[in-house]
């Protein structure tokens, strides 16, 4: 099951073609590399889900390098950044910012909160209220906020970055489908193999790797990027191609819900960035294939599903079932 | 045993209810204990599933085999050999399997022995309502085998209801053609049914009181159709049944030899000299009778009925019989006339056994017929003359009538001076025979309800009835119905109205206290439903080797065995092409754009050197796979790959002309590839 996933992973990348984007983006991979050891594939995952435009969700077990990656990857690609640690008791007057009433001008001022960022990381983002969830959420998906009836736009590009633990672990509210929804993809890091481990103790903290990482890309570039992806070809083959495995999700016992348009739309935006990033103006099933886990695992659910991390058995089912060539 | 295989919970369900639905017709034939014992495993089975119990050990299994054995051999010993001791045996047995079944392969042997099951229902009953009922279980029947063969991770239970209905309905035409065109083979063996059940209807024995008890049944006796006409009118529906005429002071009884021949010359000679004994006129009435089961040989017709179906022979007195017992519902064909006189000679040996009574008792009735003959010039007169007495006097028509003594028929006429026809009718003929005429009862029913939904009769136990024959000179047997004299009612308008008031009448029936009221909308449904269920016997049960040959004469002409075979041989095919339908459509191959067709002949190839694509294999993925397994073949790999993904996946859609071209191109390749796999290039390589 599993082998297949990885497998893709290296021939996703076998059929990387040198160009200047191409090395560009490998320049931004290596420069993370150097904060978050042995996990390029997830790396570059997570600079698909920004040039994509779409907000990223990391998932994992305290401790696996989640902040260290949203860190190293704002620092990479030189965006203004802020983080709001999620607690039990934030409100999300603490994330919008608050208008207060200044004693000398006898007027309200308005004080931005740190949303208005161009990335925000949002840590531990399960950890607190669903009604702070949803402020953070509203602004995601609107790219502005409406706070005391002004609305005001946020900074462009805008991304959020946001951890989570397990939903498992204790003082946790799972976010809801809707909310999942939003995010164009979710990664999960796990643990570091052997050779990464080692290299890790080898130094002295995790903290001074992140000092390490230089910036390599500007924000214009990340805006040309996300400009140029829109512009891949997906042939009708390859849409064939992902109609079929839109349509296995959909009216199947197995699958709780199918992927929905949102879902597809995503899959597409995703794999065309991911060609880009391989330097081909082409998506092929492979690019589909590599972003896949990435795109729709937190969109599907089993029908017995309790924790919603049924999504992972799923979309292997997807990748080996469903054929490519038909 | 190994663990691994675990019945899905929901598939459990559907089977336990399987097994529930196909052991309930079986009540009312097996013994209650058997149900218990079926109800037990049921409960076993659905707490093995939820770990309450264990499934049962070696030691348990093999009593529960030598318990089968033993009540087999004890059930053959008391009720015979036959159906229900087998029906015993096999519901036993079923329900035994259930609660070892643990495999999917046991799952499937009781899903099997449900549908085997299913049919042993079938030989009791072949009622609409069976019918559905059974249709019922085969749907949750298939209802299992669909959940047994789910996911055990879904529990959609209406999902698979649905489906088993979609199937069962699917399949219903199919039925219906099978149903209409299969050959009806006659069985091979037969199985003896048994007759612990109770015998019903009319008995060949009268005493006081019998008739006065089926008087009480609403049970279906049997079931007429006229051909073409309308039925005649109410007080000319005598069916007639059997003919008593031996008497012994009490009881009335047929005597057995009037109807047993002791071989078929004496058959021979009865029927030459039937020609002289009958004399009719009329029009013949054409008729068609289903009568219930009531384990007796005898059926019952008008008057002189001749039969129109093979098995049914009469006897001297014109009773009909069959060769063997009435169990299953059973339609025959009579014809009968009008006008008829029969036996206008009467032999002195009919003669005396037709008057002979008791040297003893009764003597005030022999009294009162000796002095009443003697006011009197003719034996009709007589005859009226009685019949007058019992119109003039207090006599009444009931249902329960008051307990008689000694003598009984003195009693009855001089005492008590109430009671049911079977009273009526036993003093009338004994005050017959006691001045020499011959007289004898006839046993039967009198009556019927019309049902206009299908046009045809219902006759009802309680339409029993019996009544006298006597003999006269120069007319031979007339009937004489001394009850019509007490209740004119009951032979114009039936026992329903001259029992109206009776409490006795149908206490039992539920249907009744209805029937009286005239709550007419719910009598026009008993109606409907009848009416019903008599189409379906006549259509669908009656459905035997001989209509279905008229049914194809009707609509073929002459049916000849090359027509019966074409026949057959067009639906089979249509079945056969009907599947392969389905299967077409389930597969559909859709018209493969060339480029896909070559790329998949590229994979095929490859799968005979066992480097088959998986179907989520990407073309870059296969290609690296199959590189890194066969070095030797990267260059032609990397070419066909590369040329494929152009095309299929590219940046510019060819164009026609150049997809063409390229398509030459990528063949050209094929062939190569093709070329350095066949064993000849393998050779070479090695030399």
């Amino acid at each position: 099951m599993l082998s297949i996933n990885i497998k893709n992973q290296s021939d996703a990348q076998a059929n990387f073609v040198d160009n200047q984007l191409s090395r560009q983006v490998q320049s931004a991979v290596d420069e993370v590399g150097k904060a978050l050891l042995g996990k390029d594939h997830q790396i570059r995952l997570a600079l698909c889900c920004l040039f994509s435009g779409g907000h990223l969700l990391i998932e994992d077990l305290p401790g696996m390098g989640k902040t260290t990656l949203s860190y190293a990857l704002a620092k990479a690609l030189g965006l203004g950044y802020n983080r709001i640690q999620f607690t039990s008791d934030l409100l999300p007057a603490d994330i919008l910012g608050i208008s207060i009433f200044d004693q000398n001008s006898g007027q309200f001022s308005f004080h931005p909160g740190p949303i208005f960022n161009q990335l925000v990381l949002a840590d531990e983002i399960n950890r607190t209220t669903p009604k702070t969830q949803s402020a953070l959420l509203e602004a995601m998906e609107e790219r502005q906020v409406t706070i005391e009836g002004e609305t005001r736009q946020l900074p462009e590009p805008f991304f959020v970055i946001a951890t989570q633990n397990p939903s498992t672990l204790a003082g946790t509210y799972p976010l809801p489908e809707s909310q999942l929804d939003r995010f164009l993809m979710r990664l999960r890091l796990g643990y570091p193999d052997q050779r990464a481990e080692r290299e890790l103790l080898e130094m002295n903290t995790e903290r001074d790797k992140l000092e390490g990482v230089e910036q390599c890309l500007s924000v214009e570039d990340v805006t040309e990027l996300r400009k140029q992806s829109s512009k891949v070809k997906a042939s009708s083959a390859l849409l064939d191609y992902v109609q079929r495995l839109i349509n296995f999700t959909r009216g199947k016992d197995e699958f709780h819900f199918g992927i929905s348009p949102r879902g597809s739309l995503a899959i597409m935006r995703a794999a065309k960035t991911w060609a880009l990033m391989c330097g081909r103006n082409h998506v092929v099933p492979e690019d589909v294939q590599a972003i896949l886990p990435a795109v729709v695992e937190h969109r599907l659910r089993a029908t017995t599903d309790d924790d919603g991390h049924t999504g992972a058995s799923l979309v292997q089912r997807l990748l080996n079932e469903v054929d490519v060539v038909d | 045993m190994k663990p691994g295989y675990q019945i899905p919970r929901t598939a459990l369900i559907w089977i336990l209810l399987s097994v529930i639905l196909v052991v309930l017709p079986q009540r009312t034939h097996i013994q209650l204990w058997i149900l218990l014992i079926a109800f037990l495993c049921v409960a076993w089975r659905a707490l093995i599933y939820s770990g309450k119990l264990n499934y049962p050990g070696r030691l348990v299994r093999i009593l529960v085999v030598l318990f089968t054995v033993g009540v087999t051999i004890s059930q053959t010993r008391n009720i015979g050999l036959g159906l229900e001791s087998a029906a015993g045996l096999l519901t036993l047995g079923f329900v035994f399997k259930l609660i070892e079944m643990r495999q999917k392969r046991d799952v499937y042997v009781v899903i099997s022995l449900c549908f085997v099951m299913t049919m042993l229902a079938f030989l009791y009953s072949q009622s609409i309502l069976t019918t559905l009922y059974i249709i019922l279980a085969i749907m949750v029947i298939t209802g299992a085998m669909i959940a047994v063969n789910r996911s055990s991770l879904i529990s959609d239970n209406f999902g698979t209801g649905r489906l088993a209905v979609k199937i069962i309905l699917q399949a219903l035409p199919l039925t219906v053609a099978l149903f209409v065109v299969f050959p009806r083979i006659a069985p091979l063996w037969a199985v003896p049914i048994q007759s612990a059940v109770s015998t019903t209807g009319v008995s060949d024995e009268m005493s006081p009181g019998d008739i006065s008890q089926l008087g009480r049944s609403s049970a279906l006796a049997f079931r007429v159709q006229f051909e073409n006409i309308l039925p005649p009118l109410h007080q000319d529906l005598y069916w007639r049944g059997l003919v008593l005429d031996d008497f012994d002071g009490e009881t009335w009884r047929r005597t057995r030899a009037s109807s047993a021949y002791s071989n078929a010359l004496a058959l021979a000679d009865f029927q030459s000299e039937r020609d002289d004994r009958v004399l009719t006129s009329g029009n013949p009435l054409n008729y068609n009778v289903i009568l219930e089961p009531t384990q007796q040989p005898w059926v019952y017709g008008l008057h002189l009925a001749e039969s129109q179906t093979g098995g049914l022979f009469q006897s001297r007195n014109f009773e009909l019989f069959n060769d063997d017992l009435i169990t299953q519902r059973f339609s025959y064909d009579l014809r009968s006339f009008a006008n008829n006189q029969t036996d206008l000679v009467l032999t002195d040996r009919i003669r005396n056994r037709n008057t002979r009574i008791p040297d003893a008792g009764n003597p005030r009735s022999r009294e009162f017929a000796r002095e009443l003959r003697a006011t009197v010039n003719t034996d009709r007169d007589f005859a009226y003359t009685v019949l007058a007495h019992f119109q003039q006097n207090e006599y009444f028509y009931t249902l329960s009538p008051a307990l008689l003594g000694s003598n009984k028929v003195d009693d009855f006429l001089f005492t008590t001076l109430e009671g049911f026809c079977e009273h009526y009718a036993s003093s009338f003929a004994f005050l017959m025979r006691s001045v020499g005429i011959p007289a004898r009862v006839v046993v039967g029913y009198q009556g019927a309800e019309y049902n206009r939904f299908e046009n045809y009769l219902m006759v009802y136990q309680y339409n029993a009835h019996a009544w006298t024959e006597i003999w006269l000179e120069g007319e031979g047997w007339v009937r004489f119905d001394p009850t019509a004299a007490v209740s004119p009612e009951r032979v114009e308008l039936g026992v329903e109205q001259a029992l109206r008031d009776d409490p006795a009448f149908l206490e039992d029936a539920l249907l009744s206290a209805m029937r009286r009221e005239n709550f007419s909308w719910l009598n026009s449904v008993r109606l409907r439903l009848d009416a019903l269920e008599y189409a379906w016997n006549r259509r669908v049960v009656n459905y035997d080797q001989d209509v279905q040959l008229e049914f194809f004469q009707r609509l073929l002409g002459e049916v000849t065995e090359q027509k019966g075979l074409i026949l057959l041989a067009a639906v089979a095919s249509i079945v056969i092409l009907a599947i392969g339908f389905t299967i077409i459509r389930i597969e559909p191959r859709s018209k493969q754009e060339p480029l896909i067709k070559f790329y998949l002949k590229l994979c095929k190839e490859l799968g005979k050197i066992q480097l088959q694509r998986a179907p989520g294999e990407g073309p870059i993925a296969y290609r690296n796979r199959v590189c890194a397994a066969r070095p030797e073949l990267r260059e032609s790999m990397d070419a066909l790959t590369e040329l494929y993904i152009k095309l299929s996946y590219g940046e510019n859609s060819p164009g026609e002309q150049q997809l063409k071209a390229e398509l030459k191109n990528f063949n050209r390749l094929l062939n190569r590839l093709k070329l350095s796999l066949s064993p000849l290039a393998r050779l070479n390589q090695r030399g």
